[in-house]
């Protein structure tokens, strides 16, 4: 729970002023009885009635004053705690937008989601609670246990035993209920990962009609879930029976004991009295105490799973390094190698391409291409060999301006909800509508747009399903485009498109003052370039133009023969 | 606690207790274990003083033994009892969540596909946790609270009125007081826990879709604006929990100063009474313990209602998903068929999705059994939506679709699609073995049908080739593949399927051409004896479409096999044109 001193710090001074007035609410309430017996025994006892308007308004008034000060408590107990959630859940979000790709591997979407929601929550249950209770159930214990040592030693020596027994009993079972929350919580990452699973692919779940099935997946986890559930909370209200066990035995052997020191004449009635109504009250902060416990054990599962993300050494460091500077767009690399998790997925790959070329880059679905393209804006590090970008090591430049000047077109056209218009802003924020509608003219997509009825603020997060493939594509052109990139990376980013509108992008593309690389599946995608690399199982095995290739690789050929098949001779050209 | 919302929470908790009911049997029990741990804890201090008076009084050893024992046994007892009150309550509370969020997961699987557009995926899947939690969270606790609660304040008004009915009346002059008190405070609680929840959904669904879309953020250097769109629903979150929180704690200091109110009152009046000798000082002194005996269980329920509140504005949100209405609902006259030859007609059809321009606009064509029908059109033109339409994902506006004869709308969904197989444009894995992801396609195949159906898509290959084989556990994301490996998967799924009718849409559009072809001519062994419908943007895949629609805007505006269209010298040819230029084909 180290977690929690870190994040409480910037409330230090609302958490004073909240325990101030809980302090305060204490003493109104521990003074209030004497008060009340001052009442009924000098005034209605006696007779007195002045003696009970007097004091009626002092009891009034403290009363008021207890409202007041607890109001106030109200709202600084409630400012920490909110407090603390906020931080964490800042600090979280922040640190996962750090993260580097292999680490979302680690830590799954589902699992993320469950910690920054559901994980912060049980902590911020356990502060508000802790903050209300805290210092009433330890002070009453150990108050409690002062005073019975004023009243009679030996019968407290009882309690001194009984107490440490019982706290360690409830550590005990403290430390058991954390690895059950933990495995709570765990399970909750699971029944995440299968709703989201299931909403992800709705449209096949229905299209195969697999509901059934589906449900049956949901009820496994749901049943493990809260078969965990059972067994960590049963654990932890075990607490409270034993508590009550264990101070009423207290409680009985006091009086046994008692009534022999009675005989003996080393104890008053009184005494035996009063320390008895001292146990009977400890216990009932105990039983409070092992309500917080079991917050608190909930707390702690969650916030070692929160630390374990704090944890995670991130990639900031790369956006300090030095070089920020406008690039030309020149690309080598030099005898690149990447490994992701077994595979060696590019085996020492060599290439040049000058400034403003258009590099076309063929091969088999798995060979590699794409992990080519993460590499240039360092999305991912290369594993051996070095790429440089007008010719300085990109390991060396500054990742956000780096990234700033790349465009990058994945296979799979990711939009975010919100309008057309934000979205294509994605690249680059300070961008003008004529600059957006610019980049969205380039791609082919603005007559599309026009035709909408809210145009460029027509809602995607409604919407998304409704566009085909092809607009999402384009979609995600125009958002790399408007940042009018030095080097433009174009992962099959044209394959849902028909092939005269994909035509017509190319070669507005090609205008551009930038390099390209394409990634591409048909041959005549690539044609035009000015080179063509191939790569066949993560090796790079023949660069040239169209021509050349055709000429001298019979793998080109045979890709280039599989795609004209069947087409009568004399079309192909 | 009146008007409208009021009636909205009463429906809400009503609702809430017919889950309640199912777990009848174990509520009696904890009902049961509740009373004998109250009679059991009113007893023991009983006997405590007995036994004290007993001690003060010099009794024996023996004696006082005795009644130690009893004492024992009772504790004992009381221990055993609110043990198992609570291990029970646990068990109807994790039973009826459960039960609510599979009832719940099992609604969204039958709510149309409209639903989900509507929706983000994180803001669903927070109704199904953080929602649920809440209501779980409340009732492990409240519920004994409510029930002890009640008990000990009904117990007390019967010994108030016993002892002085004035002077009950005199105590109970708070209640007015109190419940406009927590009219006000709860006024507030309900609407900032609403707001609180609706806040959790809103972040979840913004952080599911930020880490979905990492790849896009980090490449477009996007940190800084989704951190700080992030921190203003973060905000909004701790704003609404911050009043909802501060408002909750109000009530009990409310309490506690009714509390000292109502002692002010019963002593001072009484003390006038007393003076005039219509009361006894006695009665006076004892009904001021009664009184303070009367608030305590007052302010726990008090207590327990915030917790309720905050229940309920979980509950709504997951009772609003489960009233929305389900694909089912129209399909009474519907009846389900148990085979299908392939006949499809489309009269007419015209469909547009909610308040835009028309999707489709009267289209009308007749496939015969076993035909393969190409959609050819630039993107936009409608192709996916006439295969959503064919499978019942969405309802024509107008015209009808017959399938062998029958009108769509009559036949069940479930029947319909159970005779089809899909392959999608984005091809959907889930984060199991290679091997169950295709077996999705039929959930009862052996290992040997799901490797023979991998061989056919060509897909076998690459996947021998994966650390594990067909052992290989995907991640949701499946981003240890490429998107052909991906189509690849499904179109395995396809084949294992085995269907009547048989839907490609876009399938081969992120495969190599190499693969492509061995792809096709896998799928031409598949198509075989099924009609199929195919979009496709090369337009050499299709050339042997038997028959082929061109669609633009919404329209047919060409349809006919290859030869009849290349005549027709008209779109189709332009862009068969076209891409020949390209040197596509």
């Amino acid at each position: 729970m180290k977690l929690l001193f870190k994040f409480i710090q910037p409330y230090k001074l609302a958490m004073l002023i909240a325990l101030f007035f809980t302090i305060l609410e204490l003493a109104v309430e521990l003074y209030q009885p004497v008060i009340m017996a001052i009442i009924i025994d000098d005034g209605i006892v006696a007779g007195d009635l002045s003696i009970v308007y007097l004091w009626g308004s002092v009891l009034l008034g403290t009363s008021l004053l207890a409202f007041i000060g607890g109001i106030i408590n109200s709202f600084y107990a409630a400012q920490v705690s909110q407090g603390v959630g906020y931080g964490i859940r800042k600090e979280l979000f922040q640190k996962v937008q750090e993260f580097a790709f292999q680490q979302f591997q680690k830590f799954p979407t589902s699992s993320l989601i469950t910690r920054l929601t559901n994980d912060v929550t049980q902590i911020q249950n356990f502060i508000f609670m802790g903050l209300r209770i805290a210092l009433r159930a330890p002070l009453f214990i150990i108050g409690g246990i002062i005073m019975a040592y004023m009243v009679n030693v030996k019968l407290a020596h009882i309690l001194l035993i009984t107490v440490p027994v019982l706290l360690l009993i409830t550590l005990w079972l403290l430390k058991k209920g954390v690895v059950l929350f933990q495995r709570v919580q765990r399970k909750l990452d699971s029944l995440n990962r299968v709703i989201r699973e299931n909403l992800l692919g709705i449209r096949l779940v229905k299209a195969f009609t697999r509901e059934t099935y589906e449900e049956k997946r949901f009820k496994e986890v749901n049943s493990s879930l809260m078969g965990d559930n059972k067994k960590a909370l049963r654990i932890m209200e075990l607490t409270m029976p034993i508590l009550m066990l264990g101070m009423n035995g207290a409680m009985l052997l006091m009086l046994w004991l008692g009534h022999k020191e009675l005989g003996i004449g080393t104890a008053q009635a009184g005494e035996i009295v009063a320390i008895i109504n001292y146990a009977t009250r400890i216990m009932f902060s105990f039983t409070v105490f092992s309500f917080l416990m079991m917050n608190y054990s909930r707390a702690k599962a969650s916030s070692s799973r929160i630390t374990d993300v704090l944890e995670e050494e991130t990639e900031e460091g790369k956006h300090q390094s030095a070089v920020c500077e406008k690039i030309a767009g020149e690309i080598d690399f030099d005898n690149v190698s990447f490994r992701y998790g077994d595979d060696l997925v590019l085996k020492g790959l060599s290439f040049s391409v000058k400034a403003g070329e258009t590099i076309g880059i063929l091969g088999e679905t798995g060979s590699g291409k794409s992990s080519l393209f993460q590499l240039i804006p360092r999305l991912y590090e290369v594993t051996s060999g070095r790429i440089y970008i007008d010719q300085k090591n990109i390991k060396l430049r500054n990742v956000e301006n780096l990234r700033q000047q790349i465009g990058l077109v994945p296979q799979e056209a990711h939009l975010f909800s919100g309008t057309i218009k934000e979205n294509i802003l994605w690249g680059k924020e300070d961008a003008s509508l004529e600059e957006v509608m610019e980049a969205a003219k380039q791609a082919e997509i603005h007559e599309f747009i026009m035709k909408l009825p809210d145009g460029y603020d027509t809602l995607i997060g409604q919407r998304g399903v409704n566009f085909s493939g092809g607009q999402k594509q384009r979609l995600s052109i125009a958002r790399a485009l408007v940042r009018k990139p030095s080097i433009l990376l174009l992962d099959d980013s044209t394959s849902a498109l028909d092939a005269r509108t994909e035509a017509s992008i190319l070669s507005t593309l090609k205008k551009q003052s930038c390099t390209i690389l394409l990634i591409a599946q048909k041959v005549s995608s690539v044609k035009e370039a000015d080179s063509i690399l191939l790569i066949h199982e993560g090796e790079l095995v023949a660069k040239g133009s169209h021509h050349d290739l055709l000429r001298e690789n019979s793998y080109y050929q045979k890709i280039y023969s599989s795609q004209s098949e069947g087409k009568e001779a004399g079309c192909v050209g | 606690m009146l008007g409208k919302k009021a009636h909205n929470m009463n429906g809400t908790l009503r609702r809430m207790w017919r889950y309640f009911a199912k777990e009848k049997g174990l509520f009696l029990l904890v009902l049961t274990m509740i009373m004998i741990s109250s009679v059991l804890s009113l007893a023991g201090p009983y006997l405590m003083g007995l036994a004290v008076d007993g001690v003060l009084a010099g009794w024996t050893g023996s004696e006082l033994l005795h009644m130690l024992i009893w004492l024992m046994l009772v504790y004992l007892l009381q221990s055993v009892a609110v043990f198992f009150q609570n291990y029970w309550m646990i068990g109807i509370a994790q039973n009826v969540v459960f039960f609510m969020r599979n009832q719940l997961f099992a609604h969204l699987q039958r709510l149309p596909l409209s639903f989900f557009q509507k929706r983000q995926h994180g803001e669903l899947m927070s109704r199904l946790t953080n929602d649920m939690e809440n209501v779980s969270r409340t009732l492990n606790g409240a519920v004994i609270q409510v029930v002890t609660s009640t008990l000990t304040l009904m117990g007390t008004i019967v010994m108030m009125l016993w002892l002085s009915p004035l002077l009950t009346v005199l105590t109970l002059l708070i209640v007015p007081v109190l419940f406009a008190g927590m009219k006000w405070i709860t006024k507030r609680t309900g609407r900032y826990f609403k707001a609180q929840q609706r806040n959790i959904g809103d972040m979840n669904g913004f952080i599911e879709e930020t880490i979905s879309g990492q790849k896009i953020i980090k490449m477009y250097s996007q940190e800084r604006r989704v951190i700080a769109e992030f921190e203003s629903k973060n905000e909004a979150l701790r704003m609404s929990s911050y009043w909802a929180q501060a408002y909750s704690g109000f009530i009990p200091k409310l309490m506690n100063m009714l509390n000292n109110i109502s002692f002010t009152i019963i002593v001072g009046i009484g003390g006038i009474l007393a003076l005039k000798g219509a009361v006894s000082i006695g009665v006076i002194v004892t009904f001021t313990t009664y009184s303070r005996q009367f608030t305590r269980p007052l302010n726990d329920l008090a207590n327990q209602f915030n917790m309720i509140l905050s229940a309920v504005a979980g509950a709504e949100r997951v009772f609003q998903i489960m009233d929305e209405e389900s694909e089912e609902k129209n399909e009474q006259r519907a009846k389900s068929i148990s085979t299908l030859t392939g006949d499809i007609v489309f009269d007419q059809v015209s469909f547009s999705y909610e308040n835009e321009v028309a999707t489709l606009n009267s289209v009308s064509f007749h496939v015969y059994p076993g035909q393969m029908v190409a959609l050819v059109g630039p993107t936009g033109a409608g192709k996916t939506t006439v295969l959503s339409l064919l499978s019942r994902f969405y309802d024509a506006d107008e015209g009808t679709i017959y399938v062998d004869g029958t009108d769509i709308k009559n036949i069940t969904r479930k029947s319909l699609r159970r005779h089809m197989a899909f392959v999608l444009q984005d091809s959907v894995l889930f984060r199991t073995t290679v091997r169950e992801n295709i077996r999705y396609g039929k959930l009862d195949a052996t290992d040997e049908e799901v490797e023979e159906a991998a061989k056919q898509a060509n897909a076998h290959d690459f996947i021998m080739k994966l650390s594990k084989g067909y052992d290989t556990v995907l991640t949701s994301e499946g981003s240890d593949l490429s998107q052909g490996q991906k189509q690849l998967l499904s179109i395995a799924r396809a084949m294992l399927a085995d269907p009547r009718l048989l839907i490609l849409d876009e399938a081969t559009s992120s495969i190599d051409t190499i693969t492509e072809m061995k792809i096709s001519e896998a799928l031409s062994k598949l198509m075989r004896g099924r009609t199929t419908f195919v979009i496709a943007h090369r337009l050499n895949t299709i050339q042997h479409a038997d028959l082929i629609l061109v669609l633009k805007a919404g329209m047919v505006i060409e349809k006919g096999t290859d030869q009849e269209l290349m005549k027709q010298n008209g779109f189709y040819a332009d862009l068969v044109q076209t891409q020949r230029q390209k040197g596509v084909m």
